[in-house]
């Protein structure tokens, strides 16, 4: 009787699409646009979502595939710094902490098929399956197992678009996005037909890149940006409606992005406010980096609003003492970035300044920054030197934003009040009946 | 491939530079990296071939040293340099060359006392410098500059060859010119990380 009563093993599909806001992905079932989204949400369920502080694409799904806020996976930005000797690196894979998603679906002998989710480079082995992200620079070097180099390169993958070409010339960054698309919904395809998987999920980043560099067309109309903007969405969609059919039914469909986006008002550069406010110094005219910081510093800052006190016994040069006189320091700096304003409306740019014990906590809590501040929307915290104003309009044109990611789950309804995007590892594992880790934050949201 | 370094041996003769080196460079191949080993004894029979010892030709043959190192650092390759190099200013010059091709310095004093190294004497150098038959002999009849800030200073008149080869490779790990078990080898070679940097820097990540 076995035999007959045998049911297909239960999988899993994830579609992530990077930066794709909740309130955008509404407004254009509303409104008719994504004809095949809509019908998804008669099969399913599809909530706003938190990210993770700082919302950027390499901490979120890093957030994502380990269940951890950042102390536990380690990731804290593209860019990083150690600080003594100091130095800045990029987080990579190699400096991911927790164990992913893939790799304990992979202890448990499922088999997965992992394609450009942020911070896989470089590729670690799994039991299936791993395309590297967009910190690959050699698809050579981004792929698990070798094996399925050749494919690629016959099909004429690309690991991601020229984003130079999105600040200098539009036409040609909508070409080459949508040429990287169509590739990777091929790629996608092949993998997803042609290996054994009990676990398949596509990461689709040109949503982030063309929110990046259109965004200001596509919300003025623009005649000529706006519908492209418009059917690149449209590609999208109907990939969507696509894919979800060839899901069997007692599998799972999840849809989701990793922070929201809105338009740039301003770039605004928290190093020069530091240089101002006098908490910044350097010992030379012209500073090709933070390691040209005078050993006066008493707080630095990287990208987007992380601000390091320059502590002694901590950092190389360090001037700051650990105890009364680092806590007054950071004290000050709570009190004082919320009053930054933006010099030509006086609009407020901090929303809120956090201490980082208030929003990690971990073993890697000691890599975290001392104060990070999270900005009103529209003001994009950079950490450039050598600028000679604190804010300015440059060429990017969307900033992400914390609380309007989305999740979309097919024949479950989405459960918990504070839904974030931490929740998603142990959703997985749970829908895959795979044991969820203790040290994991997240909550099984189904 | 790792980041370049050098570690720069300075102290007088037979103050155990080179034998301090040989345990260094056994901890470095450990790791499986390749590693160079300049002599500066051995450097004088080539490309400092013909230099003597007065100031002007220490100064260019240590400048020399300085140079190769400088290069193998470029190209991520670690070096031990094990010379006398008596004078601050040139040492200082090595340091410059060596981090302006994106290597690390690590200077090593090797400090002994002369009664000490009298007594010590291995090859019997002292011995002639003392009764002339050696001219600028450094410590002797020349002068040493000791370093201001060396990034190591091995007590060789106290500490065994072991204790101070700890100290150094204790120093290695600290500034992450080696690697502890666990941690991995940086993901990108000097171009990769220009191509990368490049693409963060167009998404306003740098």
């Amino acid at each position: 009787m076995a035999l007959f009563s045998k049911k297909k093993k239960k999988r899993v599909v994830v579609i992530g699409i990077d930066g794709v806001p909740y309130t955008f992905i509404r407004k254009h079932i509303d409104s008719g646009d994504f004809p095949n989204f809509k019908a998804l949400l008669e099969k399913g369920d599809f909530r706003r979502m938190n990210s993770v502080m700082p919302c950027i694409s390499s901490v979120a799904w890093s957030s994502y595939m380990t269940g951890c806020n950042p102390a536990k996976h380690n990731i804290y930005g593209f860019i990083d710094r150690k600080p003594n000797p100091f130095d800045m690196f990029i987080p990579t894979s190699v400096n991911m902490k927790a164990p992913t998603l893939w790799q304990i679906l992979s202890e448990n002998k499922l088999r997965v098929v992992v394609i450009n989710v942020p911070v896989t480079y470089p590729p670690k082995e799994v039991n299936g399956v791993l395309i590297a992200d967009f910190l690959a620079t050699d698809l050579r070097k981004a792929v698990y197992p070798q094996s399925v180099f050749d494919k690629l390169d016959s099909i004429g993958y690309r690991i991601d678009v020229d984003a130079w070409a999105g600040r200098k010339d539009k036409d040609k960054f909508l070409e080459d996005i949508n040429y990287t698309i169509d590739k990777r919904i091929e790629t996608a395809y092949w993998l997803f037909e042609s290996q054994k998987w009990d676990f398949f999920q596509l990461h689709i980043m040109s949503t982030d890149r063309i929110n990046h560099f259109l965004w200001e067309e596509y919300e003025a109309d623009d005649p000529k940006y706006a519908p492209q903007f418009l059917a690149f969405y449209k590609k999208i969609d109907s990939f969507l409606g696509e894919m979800e059919k060839k899901v069997s039914e007692n599998s799972e469909f999840i849809v989701l992005s990793d922070h929201g986006f809105c338009s740039i008002k301003k770039e605004v550069f928290t190093n020069y406010w530091l240089e101002k406010e006098g908490y910044l110094k350097f010992s030379k005219e012209k500073r090709s980096g933070l390691k040209d910081m005078s050993p006066e510093t008493k707080v630095y800052s990287l990208i987007p609003g992380r601000f390091f006190v320059n502590l002694k016994g901590r950092e190389q040069f360090g001037s700051v003492e650990p105890g009364a006189e680092y806590e007054k320091v950071r004290d000050e700096l709570i009190e004082k970035l919320p009053t930054m304003t933006d010099p030509e409306t006086g609009n407020k740019i901090i929303r809120r300044v956090y201490k980082r014990e208030e929003i990690y906590s971990g073993p890697h809590f000691e890599q975290a920054a001392d104060i990070i501040a999270d900005p009103q929307n529209g003001y994009d915290l950079k950490a450039n030197l050598n600028q000679d104003q604190l804010a300015l309009k440059g060429s990017l044109e969307g900033m992400h934003t914390y609380d309007d990611a989305s999740l979309y789950i097919r024949s479950r309804q989405i459960i918990g009040d504070s839904l974030w995007i931490a929740d998603l590892m142990p959703t997985i594992l749970h829908l895959l009946g795979v044991n969820i880790p203790e040290h994991v934050d997240g909550k099984v949201a189904v | 491939m790792g980041k370049g370094f050098t570690v720069w041996f300075t102290g007088l003769s037979g103050s155990g530079k080179t034998a301090i080196s040989k345990f260094v460079e056994k901890e470095i191949l450990k790791q499986g990296r390749e590693v160079e080993v300049l002599d500066g004894d051995v450097v004088r029979t080539h490309i400092s071939k013909g230099l003597g010892f007065s100031k002007e030709d220490r100064d260019a043959h240590i400048s020399r040293l300085g140079w190769l190192a400088s290069r193998f650092s470029h190209y991520g390759v670690p070096v031990i340099t094990a010379a006398i190099s008596p004078y601050k200013d040139i040492r200082n010059n090595c340091r410059q060359m060596i981090t302006s091709a994106g290597g690390i310095m690590v200077e090593v004093y090797c400090e002994c006392d002369l009664d000490t190294l009298i007594k010590r004497d291995v090859k019997g150098l002292y011995k002639k410098a003392i009764a002339g038959e050696i001219k600028n002999f450094t410590g002797v009849s020349d002068p040493y500059e000791a370093p201001d800030n060396p990034e190591v200073v091995c007590d060789t008149a106290k500490e065994t060859v072991e204790e101070s080869a700890q100290k150094v490779i204790d120093k290695l790990y600290e500034l992450g010119c080696l690697k502890k078990e666990g941690e991995t080898e940086e993901p990108y070679s000097e171009a990769e990380k220009k191509e990368i940097d490049k693409r963060l820097e167009a998404l306003g990540y740098l």
